[in-house]
């Protein structure tokens, strides 16, 4: 006999999910994700001037702003065939590591890391073993049993006033979480010192997109002017300013938050074993050292991988009406040419049409349509994007730089490359990223600032800028690699309007819903057989999900009539 | 150390009518002459980068939108200690705003916060713009804040 169980909404992620799974045997059997929201931003952008469409993509979500406007004008840039600056190339991936490293540091620490760690057992700890812990991990100067004593003080005073808070949420106290008092504690120490650092970060939008949240950008360049003795625009200061938190970025990266993916992990090694899911991988690239119209020089190569096969890579290309493609037949929409095909983003319909039950609901009606997300497939597969597709591609290439961080890891960690498959693979992925991220970021700024040292203070295009040189018809697609994975917009240019626009987005790939022939898409067919040692308590689902960095605000939009927000476990 | 005085910050998604109230009032007060050190910020759908602004005055006055029972328009002011004093549904915003707020409590650093609410009621219309009444509430809203403002001024220099 299995149970239903239904985890509504998914908690410590961006937007809503819902996951509802079948366990039987104490494993799960089948799992169905839903996005619960809906999102019209198409419907928003049709008909607007196309240089403005980065400015409201930008608003769709308050994590991955940046990349949404950057693929946005990207997209306007293909179309009409402008070619940006070097320095606005640079800027835009200094942009990008800035958003890329502090995405990943938060995601791990404020978002993830309360699945492996128990904030109540880092009460328990002896905060000299502790420092000496700390000290055998990293050089990291905040270490000493003092400082693990001062917090662990302030910690208790904060559980005894009742305010759990951010800590709330936690299934605390299950038996699956395996760290000593002590690992907890590190773990409660980093996730306030990140917090700390994240600040100073973000601080590169706000030197070179002029303000932060919502930086600006601009169709053919950067809107921010370079100068080295302007008092305003980008001067000495600003850019050392620059190096500066690049620099520390790096080294938080390099002295906390790697070494505690080393310490933690040997305590779960089992989780190489679980949350695989689908073995099918794709890249769309990005972080260019020339031209974003030079793929050959990605940091990020473009890639596929199909069943776990690294010795092949297979090409992608996204304007191939046959390649990138989404289904709706799980989804509530409708499309004109019926619910069984599927249509290329340029092509795409946005027109919705909820056919699910009244909420609140029991059960989804797997057999119908059951979210909001439509279903994008590559030449047919159900693919998973994110930092572990990155790194596989990019391992598989051959890529030095990638070599050696991870066969690194997996030599410490003891294990073999095919551990990397799981849902420990895709959380020590993201880790990896983050510091190889953190090493090139330096060498774009150098790449700048030799470019801007060698007079060239260009960075915006402007000859095609006036709608007056645009074609009446033109087709453009953008790409980046969001956090969280691939991510593109597709737009349709008529008469200097906008025609169509698509997003296909990382959590579409990785949470939509099955397929017309009931292929799982990534969340559904990772959680395939991970174990659920109490469905009344089922972290190993969060475990799994959470590995993906969920982020379903732009996925899909709202709807919360009553501001509820509890997890609810049913037991059929 | 606080550096700065008193920070309007409004919040929330313009792209989803009246969700983006916070954003609306925000821009809107930018165009008023506002009282010597006091700024305005449009915080948009940020959570965690908002950690800036929160750490650097020592008066915040938030602006957001909420869905609950009171009648459309209804307008709130919250002195909130703690994330479990913010209205529940502060609709989009969920993880980065409440979590930075916990956060900035167990590190010693919150400021002294002022929360606006409004009572909405059409944001699962994706458009952009406020409803009739939400803008015409809007107004007395923005009235609100000033006022608040310049009598946190008046006070300024005695302990917050």
């Amino acid at each position: 006999m299995s149970q239903r169980i239904v985890v509504d909404p998914i908690t410590r992620i961006e937007g809503h999910l819902r996951i509802e799974a079948e366990i039987k045997g104490g494993k799960i059997e089948e799992a169905y994700s839903s996005g619960t929201m809906v999102r019209l931003i198409e419907e928003i952008l049709r008909g607007r001037d196309p240089r403005d469409a980065w400015a409201f993509v930008g608003r769709v979500c308050g994590v991955c702003t940046s990349v949404h406007s950057t693929a946005s004008v990207r997209a306007v840039e293909d179309a009409l065939g402008i070619v940006i600056p070097p320095n606005a190339e640079m800027v835009r991936n200094l942009m990008f590591c800035a958003q890329n490293i502090q995405d990943h540091v938060v995601h791990f620490y404020h978002l993830h890391a309360l699945d492996w760690v128990d904030v109540v057992s880092a009460l328990k700890a002896d905060p000299k073993r502790t420092s000496e812990i700390a000290q055998s991990i990293s050089n990291w100067p905040k270490s000493s049993p003092g400082y693990f004593s001062d917090l662990q003080k302030r910690l208790t005073k904060f559980v005894e006033s009742g305010q759990l808070g951010i800590f709330a949420n936690g299934y605390w106290g299950h038996p699956a979480y395996k760290l000593p008092p002590e690992v907890n504690l590190i773990g409660v120490a980093h996730y306030l010192e990140a917090l700390e650092w994240q600040k100073e970060i973000v601080k590169v939008h706000t030197i070179f997109g002029g303000k932060n949240p919502h930086p600006n950008y601009l169709v053919g360049g950067m809107a921010c002017s370079i100068g080295l003795d302007d008092t305003s625009g980008i001067n000495a200061e600003r850019l050392s300013y620059v190096l500066t938190v690049l620099k520390q970025a790096k080294e938080f990266v390099e002295q906390v938050y790697v070494p505690d993916l080393l310490a933690v992990a040997p305590y779960y090694l089992d989780w190489g074993a679980i949350g695989g899911g689908l073995g099918n991988y794709l890249v769309y690239g990005d972080l260019s050292t020339t031209s974003y119209r030079e793929p050959k020089n990605f940091k990020f190569p473009a890639g596929a991988i199909l069943n776990k096969d690294l010795s092949k890579i297979h090409e992608v290309d996204l304007r191939s009406d046959n390649e990138v493609q989404e289904f709706i037949s799980h989804s509530w929409y409708e499309y004109a040419g019926g619910d069984g095909v599927g249509l290329h983003p340029w092509k795409g319909e946005t027109k919705l049409n909820y056919t699910g039950p009244k909420p609140p609901f029991e059960h989804l009606n797997i057999d119908e349509k059951y979210s909001f997300l439509k279903t994008p497939r590559w030449k047919g597969h159900a693919m998973e994007v994110g930092p572990l597709a990155r790194v596989l591609v990019g391992y598989a290439s051959g890529r030095p730089d990638y070599k050696e961080v991870v066969d690194s890891v997996l030599k410490k960690l003891n294990i073999p490359a095919t551990a990397l498959f799981s849902t420990l693979g895709r959380t020590a992925a993201r880790g990896l990223e983050a510091l190889l991220v953190a090493q090139w970021s330096l060498e774009f700024y150098e790449q700048l600032i030799t470019n801007i040292k060698n007079g060239d203070t260009r960075m915006a295009a402007t000859e095609k800028f006036q709608p007056d040189t645009w074609p009446k018809q033109a087709m453009g697609v953008g790409h980046t690699e969001a956090p969280r994975g691939a991510l593109a917009h597709w737009i349709v240019i008529e008469d200097q309007k906008i025609a169509n626009y698509q997003l296909v987005v990382p959590s579409t790939w990785n949470a939509s819903p099955r397929d017309k022939e009931g292929k799982s898409s990534a969340y559904e067919a990772a959680l395939k057989d991970t174990p659920i040692a109490d469905p009344n308590q089922p972290v190993e689902i969060l475990r799994t999900i959470h590995s993906f960095d969920p982020c379903l605000a732009c996925a899909v939009h709202l709807y919360d009539e009553d501001g509820k927000h509890i997890s609810k476990v049913k037991v059929l | 150390m606080k550096e700065s005085n008193i920070l309007i910050l409004g919040v929330g998604n313009y792209l989803m009518g009246d969700e983006g109230l916070g954003v609306h009032v925000a821009r809107a007060l930018k165009d008023e002459s506002l009282p010597e050190g006091v700024d305005v910020l449009d915080g948009g759908t940020a959570g965690f980068q908002l950690m800036e602004y929160l750490e650097k005055y020592q008066i915040v006055i938030m602006i957001d939108a909420t869905l609950d029972k009171n009648p459309v328009g209804t307008i709130r002011l919250i002195e909130p200690k703690f994330s479990q004093d913010f209205p529940k549904a502060m609709s989009t915003h969920e993880i980065g705003l409440k979590d930075l707020v916990e956060s900035l409590a167990l590190l010693g650093k919150l400021p002294k916060i002022y929360l606006y609410v409004m009572t909405v009621q059409d944001i699962a219309n994706l458009h952009i713009g406020l409803s009739p009444l939400v803008e015409s509430r809007a107004i007395h809203l923005k009235r609100d804040i000033l006022q608040l403002a310049e009598e946190l001024c008046t006070t300024a220099g005695s302990p917050v």
